[in-house]
């Protein structure tokens, strides 16, 4: 008997690793919240395979909802300014989290997100890796692990390893505020990544320094830096400077092209 | 008032836009207040959960503290803990900056990271950069709210809610710095015991400095100087 069950799990988590057309929606159908979070289509190894497509079934909420027209003591929405409001290139009103990752004008422009780049498995019991492992994607409490996903575009801007003498907000005018006098022929190799538009962003970043500043060293508010692999470049130089002695020179397997 | 070209409301926002757009500025604290929890005399109750919901007025759904069982290992060796987190009122907070109406702020008496959910949108930006899942968003308002580590008490000289209730007294709050150092008189710390910024699977602390101290069990224990490898 215990086998039989076995056997029908592990039949259900091949079908869910192998073909991305089963309906969450339809498997899930009747049961309620509670229940629905248990479907394996939320833990490893099923949920690296899940497509958007398969997520908005049940979660389309996460891209209708809009932020509110105002606050409960009367602060509107229009009145009050998000970070990313600041930049040149942003246009329009305030958007939520999820869908200025995924479905805003800029975000279709430059991003590629998938749904479990940064959700990529949980537990709805403890909200908490059971057993402790250095290897969860998620942390206590969290869903998702910001240091492995946020971190990947906003970190910390680290202008001590870019060799400038202060922040780029100190610092910036006398590049004339634009990234591409150094980054054009420095670290050219970059953004070659799946979850990223390359040549969308690097034609943006050329149109526009305010493009590279939204993400990487706008208000960050995160304290340390992400260890970009350090891909060769054209003219690299071949000694490798000590700051960047441990970091890996190719982006993680899943999101090689 | 219409918005014309040198309207003070007009000179206004662009500066609040240009000081926005380039500054961040962490509030320091006179003195940093933190919670210290001991992990492995933590029967885990939930009666500081209970406490904080009923003090907050919380519906099911949103929780601002959570007991966490952890547990491994395979017969005879096997193990449990508890974690018991809510908001770590970081030293430099990532929910604050994100929040576009102001109403996240850090105290600076105290360094409670503080809410005021009545200027809330409900854009959710808080609870998605928060490493420790500290903002609660409650669907019955659509507003986020947060542990304020009951202010209100705090400023009557009290102790917040849940760690008035805990039986077990392994959970307390005090100068985060003192509890670090070991010199602050508390029942959370055992006679020999230490404490650690970090234990196994919590966000890397690095990330905005939590004001949090542990008393950690042995398997759930991260070395120091591995600290990055382990994140």
């Amino acid at each position: 008997m215990k086998k039989a069950k076995f056997a029908k799990f592990c039949t259900v988590i091949l079908l869910l690793s192998s073909s991305p057309l089963i309906s969450v929606a339809a498997e899930t159908a009747g049961l309620d919240y509670e229940r629905a979070r248990w479907h394996p289509i939320h833990f490893k190894p099923a949920i690296d395979s899940a497509t958007n497509e398969q997520c908005l079934e049940c979660h389309q909420a996460i891209l209708d909802r809009k932020v509110k027209e105002q606050s409960p003591a009367g602060v509107k929405a229009t009145n009050a300014l998000a970070w990313y409001q600041t930049l040149d290139v942003y246009q329009g009103e305030q958007e939520t989290f999820h869908r200025r990752h995924l479905v805003t004008p800029m975000a279709k422009q430059l991003m590629n997100l998938q749904c479990n780049f940064c959700h990529q498995g949980h537990d709805p019991r403890e909200e908490a890796p059971i057993p402790p492992t250095t290897k969860a994607s998620f942390t206590l409490r969290k869903m998702v692990n910001p240091e492995t996903t946020c971190l990947k575009c906003h970190g910390k801007y680290d202008y001590k390893v870019m060799g400038l003498p202060g922040p780029w907000t100190e610092n910036g005018k006398l590049f004339n505020n634009n990234c591409m006098i150094c980054h054009q022929a420095i670290r050219t190799n970059r953004h070659q990544v799946t979850y990223l538009n390359a040549e969308a962003i690097e034609k943006a970043g050329q149109e526009n320094s305010d493009t590279c500043y939204g993400c990487h060293g706008g208000r960050q508010w995160y304290r340390i830096s992400y260890p970009y692999p350090r891909h060769p470049w054209p003219g690299q130089a071949p000694v490798v400077p000590d700051w960047a002695k441990d970091r890996p020179t190719e982006s993680e397997a899943r999101f090689r092209k | 008032m219409s918005e014309t070209q040198s309207s003070p409301l007009k000179i206004i926002r662009d500066a609040i836009k240009r000081h926005k757009r380039e500054t961040y500025t962490p509030v320091v604290p006179d003195v940093q207040f933190g919670f210290v929890h001991n992990n492995v005399d933590c029967i885990g109750c939930r009666a500081c959960e209970i406490a904080c919901k009923d003090k907050n007025g919380l519906n099911p759904g949103p929780r601002f503290r959570r007991v966490q069982y952890i547990e491994g290992g395979t017969f005879p060796e096997v193990y449990a803990y508890k974690l018991n987190m809510s908001c770590n009122h970081c030293a430099e907070p990532a929910c604050l900056p994100t929040c576009p109406t102001g109403a996240i702020f850090k105290r600076k008496d105290n360094g409670v990271v503080d809410i005021d959910s009545t200027l809330c949108i409900g854009c959710r930006r808080c609870e998605a950069a928060c490493p420790y899942g500290a903002p609660q968003f409650d669907p019955s308002d659509g507003l986020v709210k947060k542990c304020n580590m009951c202010i209100d008490e705090l400023e009557a000289g009290r102790k917040p809610y849940c760690v008035m209730a805990c039986m077990m007294r392994v959970l307390d709050i005090g100068p985060i710095d003192q509890i670090r150092a070991g010199a602050y008189q508390t029942k959370a710390i055992g006679p020999g015991e230490t404490t650690v910024r970090a234990v196994k699977n919590l966000a890397n602390p690095e990330l905005t400095n939590p004001s949090i101290a542990f008393v950690p069990h042995n398997k759930g224990r991260v070395e120091e100087d591995s600290q990055q490898e382990e994140n």
